[in-house]
């Protein structure tokens, strides 16, 4: 169970996310930041696997709303156009059975006792929605009455729509209370008397049969239609508007002789489709606006609910897709990193397989040395045999006395030669120490003395004795310059030079340059002369672990190591070391 | 029998020319290449040459080449100081006898008598 729960850990949280598991990765500056390569990678999937997702989705819900506002504007408008319709015609109908009465009859029929009354039962049957019906006098007052009420004597001079009706030979009232206080709606035509005198016939219809024809072009509970008149006040009730002020809450839209509809925000700042006419029947305007408002959050209810369901599908794509991502990432870094964890393992075993190697080479190196004092001392210990065994004449022989010198002194050349190998093996294991460069470059230029004589290698040293001394590492120092004359020795042919320079440089620093005038490095490999197990040596001459080590340990000394080379011309490495040691950032 | 022996390291040079001067081998010493290579040149004759491999200048190997074309007739014998496993002692070898430094004076006498045998 734990161990389960540990290789989950360690796919979510890997191991290069850890602190502590970067300590032998330290020698080796050239590795990664694992946890920024592992966040790139995170964020550069993610942003492009999540990005055209979202704005795919962001244009789609825009066309989508897009598509919805001009259809909801299209349906209210034909709403809108229907229900004008219907009470434009609901308003002629009576207009004209109306004018019909009074052209037909004349004002003295109309007039004549009870004659009304027929008329009225007539209209009726006809189209019911009448009330009443009166006769009225140019001057105001009622001549003649049928229906419910007794009215007969009122005087109509005040009201508005009896003065329209006079001017424009017909009106239809707003709907009011009147003298009744029952809503109702005057619809009135004008004729003109025998005599010349103008009379009005004026009929009140009941506002129900209006609400009723404009409720049936009511569809949903998001929808309301209503009369407004032409200062906003309402004419039939409202779902939406009601209250005391009997007003619509918003503003009394512009006159257009077409059916119009737009997009509005209501007081409640609620997004509000809104389509309008204004009603005029066709022998005269009425103070109408047929208003028909729609909920735009009701009519979007279905896309929203649909909305809601693509919004939690791309949520949950969008976190498989983090989660798949962040796994895979982890998973790959990880990889990388246990790969480059053992390359560094296997380079610092190389970097001390390479470190023995040294020794033994430079043991080679002096066992060799020593070859040619043991012969000589050999040959004179040999030859001192020899007079004592055949000649007689040895004794006080000065010649004898001259050998034995010759062995004693071949003896001290041994004796030297073993202490420098002594005094360079003990600089392994040396920490930081005070270093006159100049003397170290000299002590490793004596190994390859010898060589460089047989060779004809002519090797300058130029390194000024002001040169300040320098804190470092002995033995990887020494070492690193072993390395690269090592190196420039394989380059070279006989008869060619060696540089050596050290300058001290800017920012605390020593520079030390060695070039040769050898075969040089081609471009291409230029780049990789670094990496470790390349070499362009014949296969089992090289291990490709020279120059990559080399460059392992100018790291460790917190120092630079550059190559600049030319085909034909030369190589230069050149080494930059701090003066001063820096503290081992290890912990 | 007349040797010629070169050998940079002069001490050993005439330490071993000594040993064989005793041993009723004349040796005539030379301490490079190419004065050796000069005498011989000049009309000296050698029926042995004993070179070192190793020597700044002309080494072991390539005056044996040199020394061939003047007088065909010349034997060899090399002396290394190294152990193993190096160019010079690969051609040291492909060239003839060749014999570790320090030298046991006996194998050299039996080199010498082996390869000149009627002196």
């Amino acid at each position: 169970m734990t161990g389960e729960v540990n290789s989950f850990l360690s796919a979510v949280w890997p191991r290069f996310q850890q602190t502590g598991d970067e300590l032998h990765l330290s020698h080796y500056r050239t590795f990664q930041d694992y946890r920024q390569i592992w966040g790139m990678a995170i964020f550069v999937l993610i942003s492009t696997a999540l990005v055209p997702l979202v704005v795919i989705t962001m244009i789609y819900y825009q066309l989508i709303q897009r598509s919805i506002d001009t259809e909801s504007l299209l349906r209210t408008e034909r709403v809108a156009s229907n229900a004008r319709r219907a009470v434009t015609f609901f308003l002629e109908e009576r207009l004209a059975a109306l004018t019909f009465t009074v052209n037909e009859m004349g004002y003295d029929r109309l007039t004549d006792p009870g004659r009304l009354q027929d008329v009225l039962q007539n209209l009726k049957l006809g189209f019911g929605g009448l009330t009443d019906l009166s006769v009225i006098a140019d001057d105001g007052t009622q001549v003649a009455y049928a229906g419910p009420f007794n009215l007969e004597g009122k005087d109509y001079t005040d009201q508005p729509w009896f003065r329209d009706c006079l001017k424009n030979d017909a009106c239809v009232s707003e709907i009011f209370s009147g003298y009744r206080d029952v809503p109702h709606v005057v619809v009135a035509v004008k004729s003109i008397r025998d005599d010349g005198r103008a009379f009005v016939v004026r009929a009140t219809l009941e506002t129900e049969r209006l609400i009723q024809t404009l409720s049936s072009y009511k569809t949903g509970e998001h929808a309301d239609i209503f009369l407004v008149n032409h200062q906003g006040l309402l004419q039939t009730p409202s779902s939406f508007f009601k209250g005391e002020s009997n007003r619509m809450a918003i503003a009394v839209p512009p006159f257009a002789e077409r059916t119009r509809a737009m997009m509005k925000t209501d007081a409640s700042g609620q997004q509000i489709v809104v389509g309008y006419a204004y009603i005029a029947t066709k022998i005269v305007p009425t103070s109408f606006i047929l208003m028909v408002v729609k909920q735009k959050a009701g009519m979007m209810k279905v896309w929203l609910n649909l909305r809601r369901e693509i919004n939690w599908f791309l949520f949950l794509s969008a976190l498989v897709l983090v989660v798949v991502i962040t796994l895979t990432s982890s998973f790959m870094v990880n990889k990388i990193f246990q790969a480059d964890s053992e390359k560094a393992k296997t380079m610092a075993m190389a970097e001390q397989n390479c470190q023995l190697a040294s020794i033994g080479q430079l043991a080679a190196g002096v066992a060799h040395e020593i070859n040619n004092p043991l012969a000589l001392i050999n040959e004179t210990a040999g030859y001192v045999k020899d007079l004592f065994t055949l000649k007689k004449e040895y004794k006080d022989d000065p010649e004898l006395l001259d050998n034995i010198d010759s062995i004693i002194e071949a003896v001290e050349r041994c004796g030297t030669i073993t202490r420098q190998l002594l005094g360079f093996a003990r600089r392994f294991d040396v920490q930081n120490q005070t270093i006159n460069l100049k003397d170290m470059v000299s002590d490793v230029i004596n190994f390859h003395k010898k060589e460089a004589e047989y060779r004809d290698i002519a090797i300058h040293v130029d390194i000024p004795d002001g040169l300040p001394p320098i804190e470092t590492d002995r033995g990887k120092l020494q070492q690193i310059i072993l390395n690269l004359v090592n190196n420039a020795f394989q380059a070279i042919d006989n008869g060619s030079f060696l540089d050596i320079q050290a300058r001290a440089d800017a920012d605390d620093r020593v520079r030390l340059s060695i070039r040769d005038n050898g075969c040089g490095i081609s471009e291409e490999n230029l780049k990789k002369i670094f990496e470790p197990f390349f070499t362009t040596k014949k296969e089992g001459q090289g291990t490709g672990l020279g120059l990559s080590i080399t460059y392992g340990l100018v790291q460790k000394l917190h120092g630079n190591i550059t190559v600049e080379s030319q085909i034909g011309q030369g190589t230069t490495f050149v080494i930059t070391l701090p003066i001063t040691a820096k503290k081992e950032t290890q912990a | 029998m007349k040797v010629l022996l070169v050998d940079d390291e002069q001490k050993f040079a005439l330490m071993l020319s000594k040993r064989l001067e005793l041993r009723g081998i004349p040796a005539k010493v030379f301490f490079s290449g190419e004065k050796a290579l000069a005498e011989v040149e000049a009309g000296s004759r050698f029926d042995v040459a004993v070179l070192d491999v190793k020597m700044p200048g002309i080494g072991g190997v390539e005056l044996k080449s040199r020394l061939s074309a003047v007088d065909p007739e010349m034997k060899f014998v090399f002396l290394t100081g190294h152990g193993s496993g190096t160019d010079y002692e690969t051609g040291c070898l492909e060239a003839g006898d060749c014999l570790p430094k320090p030298l046991k004076i006996e194998q050299l006498i039996e080199a010498l008598n082996r390869l000149v045998p009627d002196a």
